[in-house]
């Protein structure tokens, strides 16, 4: 099962991966995006079995992102992990509306955050 | 500015810093900030608009900065190089993010987040409308929250 960290903070990409590595997950299932628009172009080239996403990103942000993903056909159902620091009931209404399985308010600490993705590994 | 705009910025901050990095914190008392140029060699600035208007900074030395970033990345970072500030840009993201849940009087959008580096800046805040700065004491080193928010 394949992994695409999306982020536009390389530190936290850093964490996010440091976690999945930290849980056995070896580092050739583990994609990396800096945007939604780089994102997209990963998730058509790979078969992405799980998303951890950001929602503050420039070109393409978390919410657009996870509007296209979802009118691709196999992406229909994939979990998709929204990491953000918007903490506020009305953007998690809007999240959980525009498709994202599941909501987690940064900062995460890694085991919490790892039971959380581990509910999705098949 | 009224004073439970500011609260949820120190919230938020303490949970940050002592909470999720586990540093000692302890924060002083809030004052208004006199020369807006008196903030430290980095700062990680955001903005916030919608209902309301304003800008929330997080000002470190740079020997802090690295300490706490490499306690927030997990990684032992020597210089202020771009990982170092792009983390700095993620601490004023969350801070300025979790703030919003408790900052019920109106529906916030924040900024991209922006850091500045250098001795001699200045930070052109929104007009009349003071800015509060917060020091905070931690056992990686000093730092101030400075907010900034058009009332209701």
């Amino acid at each position: 099962m394949n992994f695409l960290i999306v982020d536009d903070s390389a530190v936290m990409r850093r964490i996010h991966k440091n976690i999945l590595l930290e849980n056995k997950i070896d580092e050739s299932q583990i994609f990396e995006a800096e945007n939604g628009e780089v994102a997209v172009k990963i998730a058509e080239n790979e078969d992405i079995g799980l998303f951890l996403l950001d929602w503050n990103m420039p070109k393409l942000d978390g919410l657009k992102f996870v509007q296209i993903i979802r009118s691709i056909d196999r992406y229909e159902d994939t979990p998709i992990i929204m990491i953000t620091s918007e903490a506020a009931k009305y953007n998690v209404v809007d999240a959980i509306s525009a498709g994202v399985t599941n909501y987690v308010v940064k900062p995460i600490k890694g085991d919490i955050l790892w039971e959380k993705i581990s509910r999705y590994i098949k | 500015m009224k004073a439970k705009y500011i609260n949820p910025f120190i919230n938020a901050t303490m949970n940050l810093f002592k909470d999720y990095l586990g540093l000692e914190v302890k924060s002083g008392t809030p004052i208004v900030l006199e020369d807006p140029q008196a903030l430290d060699e980095v700062s990680g600035i955001i903005g916030l608009a919608g209902e309301t208007t304003g800008s929330v900074v997080l000002s470190f030395s740079k020997d802090t900065a690295i300490k706490i970033i490499s306690k927030f990345a997990g990684h032992p970072y020597q210089a202020l190089g771009s990982e170092v500030l792009d983390g700095v840009g993620e601490l004023i993201n969350i801070v300025a993010g979790n703030a919003k849940k408790d900052l019920l009087d109106f529906k916030i959008v924040i900024s991209l987040p922006g850091v500045i580096t250098g001795n001699d800046y200045r930070i052109h805040w929104p007009e009349q409308v003071p800015v509060i700065s917060v020091p905070f004491i931690t056992s990686a080193g000093d730092f101030t929250l400075n907010v900034s928010l058009k009332d209701a």
